[in-house]
């Protein structure tokens, strides 16, 4: 899913709405999209304690085509607030490979910024990894949908 | 792997990219479609890119799991005029069966 800071997530209903792409699969995909749902939860809490637990140190975030570490998806979190973002994610699928798994869906984006609201829709794929029991986040990535 | 596998893309060779590309591979393209194995390979010899160059590739590895950043500069030409592109990427690799197949390639025009 999505990281950067200042946004306020209200809603990750889609997350409930899963395809796993595998059988046998239903428990790791709950576990998987706990640990979605504690991303965003994290993230509208600005809880950069909680995302340090849910980002691997080598996390590589790509958003609109820029790439972020830890590091710096973490030292945006203070900003929360500062410019309001409301995000729905939506129309989600898991599929597992080995120890890792991949999550794609859509999100739907309205960012407020000097008094206008700006809409916009994202595909995006997040790409996770069981480490000792724990699925921990390695890879995200996001796309601007056409509008 | 990830120069085949950017070679199998300019060359427009769906055999060499079927080896690489897991049954269960799925892409996020820059315009945010979502593309499967088998639209990949249906799809590559349409494809207008004439060199593909990676650059500012980090490799992470994950036990089996390989994440790779970088960019692609695309040449091509499409209906007749030339284009150049850059996208930034994240493929995320396996390692199966005594070899690493590409399992997510997700790419976004690059914004830097």
């Amino acid at each position: 899913m999505r990281t950067t800071g200042w946004l306020l997530i209200l809603v990750c209903a889609g997350l409930l709405r899963v395809r796993a792409q595998e059988g046998g699969k239903g428990g790791a995909t709950t576990a998987v999209l706990a640990q979605e749902q504690a991303w965003s939860d994290a993230e509208s809490r600005n809880d950069t304690g909680a995302l340090e637990q849910i980002f691997d140190n080598a996390l590589v975030f790509i958003e609109d085509g820029r790439l972020a570490t830890k590091g710096e998806c973490l030292a945006r979190v203070p900003l929360a607030g500062s410019h309001p973002r409301q995000i729905v994610a939506a129309a989600t699928a898991v599929h597992f490979f080995g120890s890792a798994a991949v999550v794609v869906g859509t999100y739907h984006e309205l960012a407020v910024k000097d008094g206008k609201a700006s809409p916009k829709a994202w595909r995006f794929i997040d790409t996770w990894v069981n480490k000792q029991g724990r699925w921990m986040l390695v890879a995200a990535g996001a796309s601007p949908l056409p509008k | 792997m990830e120069h085949v596998s950017a070679q199998a893309y300019t060359i427009k060779d769906p055999k060499a990219l079927a080896a690489i590309l897991d049954d269960g591979f799925v892409c996020v393209t820059s315009e945010g479609k979502v593309l499967s194995k088998a639209e990949v390979l249906a799809d590559v010899r349409t494809y207008t890119a004439l060199q593909i160059l990676t650059e500012s590739m980090l490799v992470h590895l994950h036990g089996d799991t390989a994440i790779v950043s970088g960019i692609f500069r695309t040449k091509g030409v499409e209906h007749g005029k030339p284009y150049t592109r850059r996208e930034r990427f994240v493929d995320t690799w396996i390692y199966k069966n005594g070899q690493w197949v590409s399992v997510t390639t997700m790419v976004s025009f690059a914004g830097d």
